[in-house]
């Protein structure tokens, strides 16, 4: 096979001059090197084909900051820096890149020769561009990851040369490279945004493996090759432009339809493979997982109000269910159980001595509720103090932040705390209700799950960002105000020794679960069943995003 | 199915002799139909009478099983025994099925009596009101009204209740408007009775006659529409054992655990189609036509 | 034909028509009341959605969507707002897709209209043939259809066709899984609403069908010769399907509502799927829109009916 290097690994500016040196993060190379050898000894893969895709949800626009934009955005935008399996970052559209001692100054350089889908070229004012529309005012423009993540370091992005891409932080942010590997942060062209909201969201360009040709609404987008592809990741299979003639991203929300479509052939590869279905799927297909980063789906206690404002009570509550088995028999190994309710399994910084917080003992349990004072118990077994019961509301988006397989794990943990003497009421809401913030208020909920999804522990940043002012900060739903805990992750966000960072966020891990503020369920899960004739398909180490562009038909 | 004629000793008391001869004329799909009501009659007032095993015990060591002898039809994901659950569903979607036909009953009433006995000028505006609810298709009528109020068992028997009503109030409207034209009115006005009167001992008693019937028919209906927004994840919360809420848990294990999807469909069918064969021989036995 | 009568069809017409649309702005004054009393706060609800997330949004950001969609002005002047949009054909924007909402409707109304249509077309030949062959016989097989249009009457659309989707299209796989706008992909769909409206239709034909088997005329028929079938075929059913047509004028609105289960069961394109969407997203434009869509399809299919009724039924006067 023809593997092209332009200006891909290798190259770079190594500059170790001895102490304080200019840091250069390029582990990339290495694991390169492997993996093309071992592809020199396979065959020449055959061209040709269309993939049919079924993916699940369909997304309102087709790029944007939510997880199921990121999806698609992978196969038609690239990014700067690509994230490879063990952490670290490979070039992409940044061929090398250095930052300051202080860590506040990054400068990028950009890979030549790449144009965007519509003849744009991919210069550094298009990248420059581009930061500057996600940290926009405009509340038609901004990117919300963006404003989430590192509105508050940023100070500029410039041009510093045609192909020079200069960013000045006002203080120093060490997630920067993990959060532009997240393809929300994909480079669009500057041409194509100006055309307004209305027309990116229906066919937006970038420089990606596929061009999206049309999206038939309520069914699938229709993607074809990009023949002048020439910026690939330095961690994909080959480079060079995608080997299928096209991708067809299908929706088939319904589980029995989408698995069903697999198995008869009509698709050659599905998302989300359905937990009853899972044993099936791994005789038959090649199944990929990934578990992904950042928080799980973890069930948040408010710890605000009676009666979660007393952590024996929430202790309690994490003891009184065996949530390990409730996920096991609904999800049905589909998806693993996650104890640590700080921080997913697949995030580097991940604490695993947490992994099995909180186990189930009902006596435990029992003890403790006994001890808060709650011993006294009405004819159901509900416990009861000053005439008001024990009752915890559960209130979930149904259906998308919370599967089946989820409300049906919820529904055994509920019959177990009952008999605990916890009083547990589900309270589905529906999509538009839940971001109307409706049983979202401080007095409507006693346990919220949800989840972030990230490649690391940056996204502390966002969920455990104490309230200021009188600014809410709706994702830390368990109203758990921690001083320390917030200090140790202002650190951690600013330290660029890796041992030490580590430790810190591993302090702020025990903090978390031992407030028992949140208690584990489980991680968030990329699932993919690939008919065994499509070789090659991937899933991306930043989000779990399938990756098609090295994909093939075998003969 | 016919009988042939019964005949008793003269000893047993006329009475007794008639209510055996009209029970022998009845059809026994009727009798079968009247069973399996009272069985889900029962299964709604005290289904621990009924059940084998409680609704919402979970045996995470049986999930999942086929139909047996331990358990008639199945166990679901959480081990619950799927006889169970459809029993104590009984009670909350027979409720909502009685709540939506009551609310469409009244709702109903109340128009078809106006515009049967209003003059022209209120017939025409009420027969132009229903034409109007009429127009909509019953289902987006309810879809609306989940869309601003939001999902719930009150607004599940609002949605269904007023979605029925217009059907209801037509016939009503029509029963009663003939009534008005009968002979029997004619000469009590001519008698010079007055005309609440009239309404009341003649025009109403004989234009509501089949309103037995038509909520008999009405609650299979409401029953099987109310499962159907339910099916669609905009009814009551969970662990509801609703049979529409059993039938949207089922549709994704369809192909592993038939039983899930197929059971709670079958009480739905079993319930509104013996409830149809009822009132059918209600009606027939009201228009005089025995042994249809 | 003669000029008066000409006459009296256009302005039968007419009649209709304005009637029609009266009942059309009832349904749009209908549905905006109830969207007006929708509870919570309809700005953050949008800036959510379009974010995918719960977000913080500022003052300012509420305020540019209260201004873009007119949420703070008076309830007169967006119900003003609102009719004159309806009349120039705008429906309004949908909340979360960001598209005119008769862009949407229109794109998808075409398969709900060929799946209905088609519905009611197999449910009409299912009846006829159960009528016609088998009414009024004597037979257990008769017997047994008139038992069987009652359980097929009751029948849920959307337990049909799960259980049809998944035993041809899965376990047999006669048919395709995934509801594409191919001509086969139709099938399953179609018989899913069938089924139930042909139970209803044949129950009502059949009583007529063997009422009117009872007539003068059939027996006078027979004696001239005509053959069982003839009669039946000939002068029978002429008269017995007046109830059934009736009757579809009302089956269109119950097919519409069945469109919305059976798309879903089947992940079919429509507007009964995206309804369905639409509503668990509180997009109150695009369902009021589909709704009001639905009720001017039903009104003229109504109209359409009626005057079906006098074609077949030429001793209804054209009052």
């Amino acid at each position: 096979m023809s593997v092209s290097f332009d200006g891909g690994c290798g190259r770079g500016r190594f500059n170790l001059s001895p102490g304080g040196a200019r840091r250069i993060l390029f582990a990339g190379a290495l694991s390169m090197t492997l993996s093309h050898s071992v592809l020199a000894a396979d065959a020449e893969p055959a061209s040709g084909g269309t993939i049919q895709y079924g993916h699940e949800q369909e997304p309102p626009c087709l790029a944007g900051p939510w997880i199921q934009q990121w999806y698609l955005q992978r196969q038609f935008s690239d990014n700067l820096v690509s994230r490879t399996d063990d952490g670290r970052f490979a070039p992409w559209l940044a061929t090398s890149w250095t930052i300051s001692d202080d860590r506040k100054t990054y400068v990028f350089q950009i890979k030549p020769g790449v144009s965007f889908t519509d003849g744009t070229p991919l210069d550094a004012q298009a990248v420059v561009d581009n930061f500057n529309l996600w940290l926009s005012d405009d509340p038609e423009k901004l990117n919300n990851a963006a404003t989430e993540y590192f509105k508050r370091s940023f100070q500029s992005a410039q041009a510093a040369g045609t192909l020079t891409v200069r960013i000045d932080l006002k203080k120093p942010y060490e997630p920067f490279l993990d959060v532009l590997s997240q393809s929300t942060f994909g480079i669009q062209s500057p041409t194509a945004l100006a055309r307004g909201r209305q027309a990116n969201c229906e066919q937006p360009v970038g420089s990606g493996p596929f061009i999206i040709v049309k999206w038939n609404h309520g069914q699938d987008v229709v993607l074809e090759r990009n023949p002048n592809y020439n910026s690939a990741p330095a961690n994909a299979k080959h480079q060079g432009p995608a080997y299928v003639d096209g991708l067809v991203w299908k929706f088939l929300r319904e589980p029995p339809v989408r698995y069903g479509s697999l198995v008869t052939g009509e698709s050659d590869v599905i998302y989300d493979v359905p937990a009853v279905d899972w044993a099936d799927a791994n005789k038959r297909f090649q199944v990929i997982r990934h578990i992904t980063g950042g928080t799980p789906l973890r069930l948040q206690l408010n710890t605000a109000f009676p009666p979660f404002d007393d952590v024996r009570i929430r202790k309690a509550f994490a003891y009184a269910a065996d949530r390990r088995k409730a996920v096991e028999v609904s999800y049905l190994g589909a998806v693993p159980y996650e104890g640590n309710g700080a921080l997913s399994q697949s995030s580097p910084e991940y604490l695993s001595a947490l992994a099995d917080a909180y186990p189930y003992d009902p006596d435990r349990a029992n003890r403790l509720l006994d001890e808060a004072g709650w011993t006294a118990r009405d004819a159901d077994g509900i416990r009861f103090k000053n005439g008001q019961k024990l009752t915890v509301r559960i209130v979930y988006g149904a259906g998308f932040l919370v599967t089946a397989d989820g409300i049906q794990a919820l529904q055994i943990i509920q019959e177990q705390a009952r008999e605990a003497g916890f009083n547990v009421l589900l309270a589905p809401t529906t999509q538009a209700e839940f971001w109307a913030g409706k049983n979202r208020g401080p007095h409507d909920y006693e346990i919220q799950p949800s989840y972030w999804t990230a490649t690391s522990a940056e996204v502390f940043q966002i969920v455990w960002r104490p309230d200021s002012g009188n600014v809410v900060n709706a994702m830390n739903a368990s109203r758990l105000q921690d001083a320390t805990l917030w200090s140790l992750i202002e650190e951690a966000d600013q330290t660029f020794d890796e041992t030490r960072r580590i430790k810190l966020y591993q302090d702020a891990q025990r903090i978390v679960v031992d407030s028992a503020a949140v208690v584990g369920f489980v991680p968030l899960t990329v699932t993919l069943a690939v008919n065994p004739k499509l070789k090659d398909v991937w899933l991306s180490s930043a989000v779990g995003a399938p990756v098609f562009h090295d994909a093939y038909f075998a003969k | 199915m016919s009988s042939s004629a019964v005949t008793l000793p003269r000893r047993v008391s006329p009475r007794i002799r008639e209510t055996i001869a009209i029970s022998a004329r009845i059809p026994l799909r009727v009798y079968l139909a009247a069973t399996v009501i009272a069985f889900f009659l029962v299964s709604a007032i005290t289904p621990h009478l009924l059940q084998s095993h409680s609704a919402f015990k979970m045996d995470l060591r049986a999930t999942l099983q086929p139909p047996s002898l331990s358990h008639f039809f199945g166990t679901d994901q959480a081990g619950r025994d799927t006889y169970s659950r459809i029993v104590s569903g009984a009670g909350q979607s027979l409720s909502i099925g009685l709540g939506a036909t009551a609310l469409s009953m009244i709702v109903a009433l109340f128009l078809g009596v106006a515009a049967g006995l209003g003059g022209r000028l209120v017939d025409g505006a009420v027969s132009r009101f229903l034409d109007v609810l009429f127009a909509f298709p019953m289902l987006f009528l309810a879809l609306l009204f989940v869309t601003v109020f939001g999902p719930s068992v009150t607004t599940q028997i609002i949605a269904v209740g007023l979605g029925t009503a217009p059907g209801y109030a037509r016939m009503i409207r029509g029963q009663v408007l003939s009534a008005r034209g009968a002979g029997y009115v004619e000469a009590a006005v001519a008698l010079g009775h007055p005309f609440p009167k009239i309404v009341r001992r003649h025009i109403l008693p004989n234009a509501l006659h089949p309103l037995v019937v038509m909520m008999t028919l009405g609650v299979g209906q409401a029953v099987v529409w109310a499962s159907g927004l339910a099916f669609l994840g905009l009814g009551a919360a969970p662990p509801s054992s609703e049979w529409g809420a059993l039938l949207d848990a089922g549709r994704d294990y369809i192909t592993r655990a038939w039983w899930l999807e197929v059971m709670p469909g079958v009480a739905i069918v079993a319930f509104a189609l013996s409830v149809t064969v009822v009132g059918h021989h209600l009606q027939d036995r009201l228009e005089g036509r025995v042994d249809a | 034909m003669p000029i008066a009568s000409g006459n009296r069809h256009v302005a039968w017409f007419f009649r209709r028509a304005i009637g029609g649309a009266a009942v059309l702005w009832a349904v749009t004054t209908f549905t905006f009341i109830v969207q007006a009393l929708m509870p919570g706060d309809r700005a953050l609800l949008i800036i959510n959605m379009a974010a995918g997330n719960i977000t913080n949004p500022s003052q300012a950001e509420i305020d540019a969507v209260n201004a873009e969609y007119g949420f703070t002005d008076p309830i007169a002047v967006q119900y003003l707002n609102y009719l004159w949009r309806l009349l120039h054909g705008d429906f309004g924007v949908s909340y979360q897709l960001h598209r005119p909402v008769i862009e949407i409707v229109g794109a998808q109304i075409l398969p709900t209209i060929v799946l209905a249509f088609s519905a009611l077309l197999t449910a009409w030949f299912i009846a006829i043939f159960m009528t016609v062959v088998l009414a009024g016989r004597a037979n257990p097989w008769s017997r047994f259809v008139s038992g069987l249009q009652i359980v097929m009457a009751t029948m849920p659309p959307y337990w049909i066709g799960t259980i049809l989707l998944v035993t041809f299209a899965v376990y047999l796989r006669i048919f395709p899984v995934e509801g594409k706008n191919s001509l086969i992909g139709l099938v399953l769909p179609t018989l899913a609403l069938a089924i139930p409206l042909a139970g209803f239709i044949g129950l009502v034909i059949q009583q007529e069908f063997v009422r009117v088997l009872e007539q003068p005329f059939v027996t006078s028929s027979r004696a001239r010769g005509m053959g069982d079938f003839g009669v039946r075929l000939r002068h029978v059913l002429r008269h017995a399907v007046l109830p059934g047509v009736t009757l579809s004028g009302w089956a269109v609105g119950s097919l519409f509502s069945g469109a919305v289960l059976v798309e879903t069961v089947f992940a079919r394109q429509g507007i009964g799927g995206i309804l369905v969407t639409a509503t668990s997203a509180r997009d109150v434009p695009l369902v009021t829109g589909i709704t009001v869509i639905s009720a001017g399809i039903y009104v003229i299919a109504n109209i359409l009916v009626d005057r079906a009724y006098l074609i077949i039924d030429p001793r209804i006067k054209l009052a």
